[in-house]
Parts: C-alpha cells; structure tokens; sequence
C-alpha cells in the first residue's frame, strides 16, 4: 500500500509538465473539480463558481448531465423543504423545478405549514435541458467529458500519518492529470457500481452508463484509507402510456394554483391549466404471487445489502407486508412523452417476470415494458469521516456529495452538493469552512446526522428528524437562509439578496401593524363577521392575535384595514403562519440558542483525546477519538459523553479559543481586508432603517 | 456550596474575555427569551439551625416580594430583613425567616438572586421549595444549575472554574441516586410507562406526517393517539391532585454495609445502631433482607442499611436477597465494604491485588469513583499484631485503595478511629445539598409532570388545524417526562 502511495505521488510530479500539452483544460489548473453531474455534481460546481471559484466539471457524458435516474419527481415533505433550502441558498434545483414542472400539489397541505410538503411532477427533458442551459452558459465553469481513473494526493506532512492532501485527479484515457486543491466527488451509485436484474449482473452505474473506474474506489479504499460500505437501490420499468388502461385507476389532479419552489418565481413555467394528472391504482394478490413466484430468480433481493427502506422495491414491500394492497402510482414522465413511471413498483425479477407483475394490476394488463426496471448495488464512503463542511477528515481539500455518503435521494444529493461546493471553494480562495446549524436549516439537520451518526440503510429527510420543525419551515427558507448566503457565505446573487431583505421588511412591518391594531372581542365580531370568534375573552385582541384563530385570514383583516393592511397584500399566505406560528418558535428560541452556543464553541481535529490534560474517563475519550465531533454541540449529542465531561470540555475549548482567537486578530492585521461584502452591508443597515421607519408610520 | 463565598468585585481579566464571547455566541438572534428562574436549597443538611434556598433569575424579584409579602418593594440590597414566609397560593405562614436581595449583576450567577434563610427542619424546607415552585416561571435547578451560571457569568475563578466539572459530576450523580430511589418503587414503573406510551403516541403521529401520503403506515394511527393522549393526561393530572404523593421518603446520608458472607456486616451494624437490631450468627448467610435503620452519626442523618453477603447460591430467597443487597449498593451514597481479615492471603503484597479484586466485585462501578466506599478490614483481633501492621504498610503504599480501615467487632479496637473516618466522609456529603433531599426532587417531579399536562394541551389545541405543531406539544411533554426517567432530554 505504501509503495502504491509512492508511485502514485511521484507520478504526479513527473507528468505534471506532459500534462500541460496533452489537451486543453489539463494544462490548467483550477480551484475546484467536480467528479460527476448528478444533483449533488451540478449543485456542487454551480456553487463554487458563486462562491468565485474557478471550476471543472468533469462527467462521462455531457449529454446526461441533470438526468433524473429515477423518479420524474421533485420535492415532497421533507424533502420539500431541503428544495426550498438549496433555492434559498441560490441553489439551481427549485428553478429547474418550476421550469420542468408539469403537475405541482403541496403534499400535507391539512397537516401544517410547518410540515407541507411541497412537490412537483417533472417534464425529464426540460429538467436536464434547464440544468444543462445553466451549467454550460455559467462563467468561472469549464465542463469536459472524461472519467476519473484517481486521486492525485499528497502526505501533508510527516508528522501525521494517513493525513493527505489532495492535490488533483488524473483522468483514465491518456492519464491526463488535472491539478486543484480542492476536488469533489460526487460519483452517486457509479463506485463499484453493479446492476442487478433477474440473476444476471454486470458493472454499471445506471442503465447503459459503465461504473466510475476502479481506480477511484482504489484510491479512496486502499490508499486513503477510508472505510466504505454497500448500499442498494432500484428503479420500476418504464411502461408505454398507450397501453395502459386509465379507466381502471384513479384521477389525481395537480393544484390549481400551481405553487413554484423558487422564492424568486412568482409562478411555474407550466400554466395551471397546462398541467397534466397522475393516476393512482393498487397491486392484487397477483403482484404477490409472482413476486414469489420469482425470487429464485432475483438475485438482488436475496442479498443482505441494505436498501432504502422508505421506498422500497415491489419484492420488499410484498415480502414485510404480505396480503396487503400496495399504491402505484402513474406518473408522467413528461409532457409529450409516450412513457409512464409505476412508482411503487421499483423491481429487478427476469423481464418476463417484470412483464407478468404488471399485467396483473387491472389498469396495467394491456400494458408493455419500454424500459425494464433493475437494482444497483454501490459504495459509500462511511460518512462519519467526514467535516460538517463535507471534506474528508484525513484528506485536506477532498469532498463528498450525495448517495456516496449513503444517502438517498435527489433532493438530499443535492442539499450535499450545495454544500460540498461552498466550502470547496471557499476552502481553495482562503476562507474558512462553514457549517450549518441544526437550528437553521434541514441541511444542518441532514448533515449533522450524517457525519454524527453515519448511516445503516439509504438516509432520506423526513420533517421528524428536524427537533425545530415549526421554525425550519418551507415556507421560511429565504428569511433563514438567503441573507446569510449573501452576507456571510457569498453563494447568493445580489437582485436574490434584495429581494429576501424586500420580503423580510414586508413582513417584519406587517406584523409590526397587525399588533398595533388591537380591538375587545366584540368589535372584532363586528369587523369580521364571518370569523367564529370567542366573546368570553375581556382583554383586547390585536390583529396578530387574531390570525390566530383559524378561520381569519389575512385578506379578512386587511379589507377591514385596508389603508394599514392592503400594502402587504402580496405576503398574505405567509404573514398568517408567521403570526400562527410566532409564539411556539419563540419558545424554541432559547433552546436554539443554546444549541447555536454549543456549536459555535468548535473541537479542533486534531485534537489528542487520549492525552488532553483534562479529567474525563477512557470510555468518554475512546467515544470522543472515534468521532471526533467537530463542536462541542455535536460531542453532547453523542451516547455516552456525560455531562461532567462536556463541562470539562467546554472549559478546554474556551481556554484554547483565547488562544485562538488572539492568534487570529494577529494575522487579521498582517492580511488586507476583504471588503468584498462592504457595500452590501451598508445596504443592508439602510434597509434597516426604512424598516424602522416604516414602524414608526404604522404607529 | 463551596462557591457561596466567592462573589467578587474584582473578576481576572481571562473571564470577562470569557463572557464576552458567549455573549457574541449568543446575539445571533436578538428576540432571546430571558432565561428561567430557578431556586434550589444550598445549604447542606444535618443538624443545623438554618437553611438556606436560593432563587435566581430574572422573576426572583417577583418571588421574593410575593413570598415574603413585600408588597410595597424589593428590600435594600445585601441587607438581611426579617419576614414572615408565605404560600402565595393558601396564603399559610410556613416559618419566619431572613431574607435577602441580590440584584444583578452583583451576584454569584450575575443574576437577580434571592436569598431565604429559614429553620433547618424538612417540613419547613420542603414546604418553602413547593411555595416557591407554584410560582409561575419559577422551576427547580437542575444539577449543576447555580454553578454553571456562575460559570456563564464569569463569576468564577481559574481554580473554581477547574473544580466545575468535578462538582457537576458529584451533583449529577447525587441527583441520579436520589431520583433513582424514589423511582425505584410503583413511582418509577408510573413515570416510565407514562413515558412508554407517549413515545408510542409521538411515534404515530410523526409516521402520520412522513408517511401517511404514501402507504407505507397502518391505517387509524391518529385514532390510537386520540384515545391515548387524554388517558395519559388525566392519570397524571389525577396523580398531581393526589395528596399522598405515593411512598414516604425519608431523608438522610444513604449508607450500606456490603460484603461477602459472614464477613461480619451485621455486627458492624448493630455496632453503629448501639442496639441489636439485626441477628447475627456465625453461619454465612444469616442475614436474607435489606435491614434498614434511620441514625444520627456525628449530627448527620443517616439511613443505614444492612445487606446480605454477596455469594453465589442455589437458595432462591437468599438469590432475591443478593440482588437486593447489588441494588441497594447502586443506590448508595457511601458503600462500606466489609472484608473479612481471615480471608486476606498469608503474603502481605498479594493484599492490596485482593482488595482490588474484591472491591470490583462489591462495587462494579467504582472504577472511576461515582461512589464514595470505606473499605474496612473486621476480625482484626485474630490476626497477629505483626501481620497487621505489615498490611497497614503494603496498603499506605498503595495510594489507591485508600481509605482502609482495620477494626475488629468483636473486640472494638479500631472502631474509633473507624468512626471518624466516617463523620469526615459525612460531612463531605452533607455538605451537597442534593445528596439527601428528597423534597427538592419531589418538587422537581412535580413542576416536570405539570409542564407535561400543560403541553399535551397543545395536541388537542392543533390536533384538527395543524398536526405539526400538535406533535410538537407531544414533544414537549415527552421531553418533560425524560427529565424525570433521565431517558431523552
């Protein structure tokens, strides 16, 4: 392994002049490379050329660059909220969304705006046609065509073993190598990817698509070091529309009014009228017996590795609940497409089997298989060695984004890929990694799971995995997450920026008149007379206190206010469930703020657990060297670490944080100042003062 | 408690560093909530005349004026005044005491605190701490609670700040014992399968919100939860209007003797009980049952229990005693392990390996000093006195199985050098305010099952209009049900 490690660094050095002639882009170098355009590729290489970065994306075929494997899908509850995120982070999912999309619904939409679910059904070619229009028109972004055969990487330094850095890749044919300081890899289920249908395999990341090389899986296993795991998914046979019979199964309307993910869209691309149904209809005892019938056939259901359990293949599904009714739902797959997508029916029997499982469903038993379905079997890199900023703890400048981290998913590939790019390219320009907060975003929330706890089985996002759900709305995204993109991270285009401040001042003013506005109980029953409202109750009530109620509308209380209220017209919807919503995220507040204390209080790498002057007993040390939590937020969520422990801790961490701190004003001096976000700030400070202003005409 | 004499007015500059950068931490977000109000006693027990409860936070104003009756304003700062002590709600005079008022940021936490000093007895104690937690925004501390906030505060000194985490870890662990006693009966099988079934609750509803627009739920999951939610509130409401708050808990220094069989336990016992409370043979396995006595050693209160010796047998009720005797070693705050001095091996440097041996046996958990233990050595009389002070050598020579003592029941010689070894280890204890009072954890049960009623409401509050912010009501009562079980947080 050692000599592996050797050839391969010194190789680096000796081709790094050939590699200048070999072809255009190897004679560069560039801040960040991305390995793969899936969702968590194109995000990743979209947001480090926001970041300023100059990037490379390198994929097999430019053709298949925002391709969506599997579902024509988007969004979905939980998953919703990470769209909203990605797009609140100027991200380029939730526009892509909105211009692919051809039947939008809210999921949830009786359960709480904390908890809808936004989703669309997408139109395949337009998705990759937006993605594809961004990326290739994008300034600072090369994109080339190639395969990564490995990792160019470096020891840092002798003094710490297994501590690389990465200095670039080398790409397969021809071996050109490409030098950057900071790579992203973000290969999906092309490492050691198999596909699997009836009892034949063949390597493979999707359909007719060849796995990354092994070289890389050889790299990252072998010569990093790095412990790997195996997951499996699948996907359903695309089915011929003309053949199925719609009469059997049920009409499912999109919305009316179709709501797009985007903040900065005020509607789809799709006109509401434009949009197209889906059709829900359920297996039969048939389904179940065909699937037993083939399972000596299927090889991939027989095998230990683990799936997603939250959308499981048709076998699964018929083997843990037998006898029971499963959904399919038929879902376009585009506008004019002659294809249908069965979801629910993910499988990977023999064909003909494939072929006899869905003829057994009524709607279906005319129907023909265009494209039959098949599983994946891929590496993951187990994701607890990783930073919440998504580099490789032992490897300076490595990234990983999407399923190779073990999730599942385009939104959460995505939501990595987003991230991945920030700090990838704010890591090559010389700034400081970030993380995201539990507290702010469902991507900290995503994150911090996975590089906390790792994964057993594919990770998806549900809204019950966020402990602040009723303050990490969908419909909250850009007030939570746009001004820190533009002030803090600088991922977010300006004309965005000002119009989330736009929006926040809207609101803030709104609520601001809506509690200047305060009544007795019967004088409200006077102005809304159609709002069930309690007279039992003395006290005044302001017009925040009355959105309370159910039944009261915004538009009810502006048209008894008009001159006070119909400027905000606009916010309608969202000014109802920020005062809905007010006072159980204020009671969250300072359990947040705690949190955000703990997390901001940051555990040094490299730190030595076994030998830190502090008390804490082996078991707490050995919990704390394997995890390595990256803050002291992160460490008290741990099994194990008591809270003595954490105290002692904490009293280490702000001793060393002086320290830290005080070397850092040292070199602030030594450097010039970045006055990048100068003028954006000043911006800001005016906006706030028109916002006082405001309050101060309301009153 | 040790930091009560540490208010300063000249802070090291190292920890004004220190708040400043919590501070920026924290101001993230400028609409924080201010932080609780919190009161807990922090004065030790035992026989003194005056105990002190301390309220700090940001409504120990408002506590302090409605409990001593001060309608017309808060008393001059550090100024000590005499005052009746009354239940804001029944309106009954519990004591007549001193009160005192420090405002912030003069303070020991940097917060408002105030201060009562009333009579030592525990039905005065436990009558001021349930006064003060009917209060509205008032709860009891949780362990540590005063000191961390001093800590939070910069109110505390390198040295202080060092021997933070050492005392946190004795109060937790103090709190974990005392709240383990009192679960250890019909309370503790009350509170876990209230738990139980609201995390069943918790589970359906969350699986309603993730899934329940694919089918991957069982149908009818809300109903359950419909059916289960006012059951589980109306026990507990019924359970807080019951007056006779289930077992009698005593208070007092919890002391068991352990040991292996005929090692002379029960002899001990009686010795430090003065009278012959428990029967003693020479038959290894006479004592069967917990034997337990309240006593007064030294002027502290001590709830001293006789268990049965730790062996392996095929005697079914002498089983049940061995398992009882583990348990009460769990629940213990000071373990004396008794050896019998017959059984140490002939060569002197073998002693301390055996000890070491034995004592992992009688206490699993001591490797890292949870609990407190005396190790003594009993039937010193039929060993030479030459042998003797060869192993007094070996074991002064290894530091870590100290403190020994060797004594001998039968002839008493040792016993008083025994016995102050005890009161020391007494007093260390009773100075922890947690260690022994079982009315502030009763208190603290009490405020967690009513902030968890409170928070049920809101399941039915939303239940129709918005399921997530109903679960979230779950969660809170949840939560609030975890800090008593110690399971969640």
């Amino acid at each position: 392994m050692l000599r592996l490690r050797g050839l391969l660094i010194q190789h680096h050095f000796l081709s790094n002049c050939s590699a200048r002639t070999a072809s255009s882009v190897a004679c560069r170098e560039y801040d960040v490379i991305v390995v793969g355009g899936g969702h968590a590729g194109t995000e990743a290489a979209a947001a480090a050329t926001r970041i300023g970065a100059e990037t490379l994306l390198i994929t097999q075929k430019i053709e298949t660059i925002g391709a969506l494997s599997c579902n024509p899908s988007l969004g979905g509850v939980g998953k919703g909220q990470l769209v909203k995120e990605v797009d609140a982070l100027d991200g380029l999912m939730g526009r892509a969304g909105d211009y692919a999309g051809v039947h939008f619904s809210i999921l949830n939409r009786r359960k709480g705006p904390a908890v809808w679910g936004p989703r669309a059904q997408l139109d395949r070619g337009r998705y990759k046609e937006f993605i594809q229009l961004e990326l290739l028109n994008m300034p600072r972004l090369t994109v080339i065509e190639g395969s990564v055969e490995g990792l160019l990487v470096s020891t840092a330094d002798p003094e710490q073993p297994g501590k690389h850095t990465v200095t670039g890749v080398r790409l397969a044919d021809g071996g050109n190598e490409i030098l950057s300081s900071s790579v992203i890899l973000t290969t999906g289920t092309f490492l050691s990817g198999s596909l699997f249908m009836g009892k034949t395999t063949s390597p493979g990341g999707r359909m007719g698509e060849p796995p990354s090389c092994s070289g890389l899986t050889h790299s990252l296993r072998e010569i990093l070091g790095l412990k790997l795991g195996r997951l499996k998914t699948g996907t359903p046979p695309r089915i011929v529309k003309e053949t199925v019979d719609f009469s059997l199964a049920h009409l499912h309307l999109p919305d009316l009014r179709p709501t797009p993910f985007s903040f900065i869209n005020t509607h789809t691309h799709c006109k509401p009228e434009e949009q197209i149904p889906c059709h829900l209809t359920y297996t039969t005892p048939g389904v179940d017996r065909v699937v037993r019938e083939s399972l000596h056939m299927n090889s991939h259901i027989q095998q230990d590795t683990k799936g997603p359990r939250y959308c499981p293949s048709i076998e699964s599904r018929v083997l843990r609940f037998p006898g029971r009714q499963h959904q399919v739902w038929l879902e376009p797959e585009g506008l004019n497409s002659d294809l249908l997508y069965p979801q629910g029916l993910s499988m990977t029997m023999p064909l003909e089997m494939q072929l006899r499982l869905i003829r057994e469903i009524p709607a279906l038993q005319r129907a023909d298989i265009h494209t039959p379905g098949y599983g994946v079997q891929y590496d993951f890199v187990c994701p607890t060695q990783l930073f919440p900023w998504l580099q490789l703890k032992s490897i300076q400048g490595l990234f990983l984004a999407g399923q190779i981290n073990g999730t599942t998913g385009y939104e959460e590939a995505a939501a990595q890929g987003l991230w991945a790019g920030i700090n990838a390219g704010r890591t090559a320009l010389s700034m400081p990694p970030l993380s995201l907060s539990r507290t702010e975003s469902y991507i900290g929330v995503l994150i911090d799971d996975l590089v906390g706890h790792g994964v057993t089985e594919p990770y998806r996002m549900f809204t019950s995995r966020a402990e602040f759900r009723t303050s990490l709305r969908p419909d909250n995204a850009d007030l939570r997450l746009t001004p820190k993109g533009f002030e803090e991270i600088g991922c977010v285009s300006s004309p965005r920026y000002l119009e989330a401040v736009r929006v926040r001042q809207g609101l803030s003013e709104a609520l601001s008149a809506l509690k200047s506005i305060t009544m007795s109980p019967s004088r409200w029953k006077e102005k809304l007379r159609d709002a069930c409202i309690s007279e039992t109750k003395s006290t005044l009530i302001s017009g925040e206190e009355m959105l309370q109620y159910k039944d009261v509308s915004f538009d009810m209380v502006a048209s008894a206010f008009p001159e006070i209220l119909s400027p905000y017209l606009e916010f309608s919807e969202r000014i109802k469930i920020e005062a809905v919503y007010r006072p159980h995220c204020e009671k969250q507040q300072r359990e947040m703020e705690r949190m955000r204390e703990e997390e901001s209080l940051s555990l040094c790498p490299d730190i030595d657990y076994f030998s830190l002057p502090v008390s804490l007993s082996d078991e707490v040390r050995e919990i704390l060297d394997r995890v390595r939590p990256s803050t002291l937020g992160a460490a008290m969520r741990l099994q194990g670490v008591t809270p003595a422990a954490i105290v002692h801790l904490l009293n280490y961490v702000t001793r060393t944080g002086r320290r830290s701190r005080a070397q850092r004003d040292a070199d602030r001096q030594t450097k010039t100042p970045d006055c990048k976000h100068r003028p954006q700030t000043d911006q800001q400070a005016e906006s706030n003062q028109n916002q006082e202003a405001g309050i101060v005409v309301q009153n | 408690m040790m930091f009560a004499c540490c208010r300063r007015n000249t802070f090291l500059i190292t920890h004004k560093r220190l708040r400043l950068g919590f501070r920026c931490a924290s101001s993230a977000s400028s609409t924080a909530e201010p932080a609780d109000t919190i009161f807990a006693l922090s004065s030790g027990q035992g026989r003194c005349g005056v105990a002190v409860v301390r309220v700090t936070g940001p409504a120990a104003g408002g506590a302090l004026r409605r409990v001593a009756g001060l309608s017309c304003g808060l008393p001059a700062p550090r100024t000590a005044l005499l005052r009746s002590i009354v239940h804001p709600q029944s309106k009954e005079v519990l004591d007549r005491g001193l009160v005192l008022w420090f405002p912030g940021p003069h303070s020991f936490t940097g917060e408002d605190i105030a201060e009562f000093h009333i009579h030592g007895g525990p039905a005065v104690i436990s009558g001021v701490l349930q006064a003060l937690g009917s209060l509205p925004g008032l709860r009891p501390a949780e362990a540590g609670e005063f000191t961390r906030r001093a800590f939070h505060a910069g109110k505390l000194d390198l040295t202080e700040v060092e021997g933070l985490g050492d005392l946190i870890h004795a109060e937790t662990q103090a709190q974990r014992r005392q709240a383990l006693r009192q679960m250890a009966g019909d309370l503790g099988h009350l509170y876990n399968g209230w738990s139980e079934q609201l995390k069943r609750c918790l589970a359906h509803v969350e699986a309603f919100i993730d899934f329940s627009e694919g089918d991957l739920i069982e149908d009818g999951v809300l109903n359950q939860v419909d059916i289960a939610v006012p059951q589980l509130q109306m026990e507990i409401e019924k359970h807080l209007c019951d007056e006779r708050r289930g077992e009698r808990l005593r208070s007092g220094v919890q002391v068991v003797i352990a040991g292996s069989t005929n090692a002379g336990k029960s002899s001990l016992f009686n010795i430090l009980c003065q009278r012959p409370a428990a029967i003693v043979s020479p038959i290894a396995g006479t004592t069967r049952d917990i034997v337990e006595t309240s006593l007064d050693i030294g002027g502290f209160p001590v709830l001293l229990s006789d268990t049965a010796g730790l062996r392996d047998t095929g005697d079914c009720v002498e089983r049940e005693g061995v398992r009882r005797a583990r348990q009460m070693v769990g629940l213990a705050d000071l373990t004396l392990v008794l050896v019998d001095s017959m059984q140490l091996p002939q060569e002197p440097q073998m002693v301390s390996g055996f000890l070491s041996e034995y004592l992992k046996n009688v206490l699993p958990s001591a490797k890292d000093h949870e609990q407190g233990y005396v190790l003594i050595l009993n039937k010193s009389d039929l060993l030479p006195k030459e042998h003797i002070s060869m192993i007094q050598n070996v074991l002064t020579q290894t530091s870590d199985m100290a403190p020994v003592s060797i004594l001998s029941c039968h002839s008493r010689e040792g016993l008083d050098d025994f016995l102050t070894l005890l009161q020391d280890r007494l007093k260390t204890l009773c100075g922890d305010p947690l260690a022994g009072s079982p009315s502030l954890t009763q208190t603290r049960h009490r405020a967690h099952l009513q902030k968890c009623v409170d928070a049920l409401n809101q399941y039915y509050e939303y239940r129709d209009t918005d399921l997530a912010l109903a679960a979230e009501g779950l969660r809170l009562g949840l939560s609030s049900l975890g800090r008593i079980t110690g399971k969640g947080s």
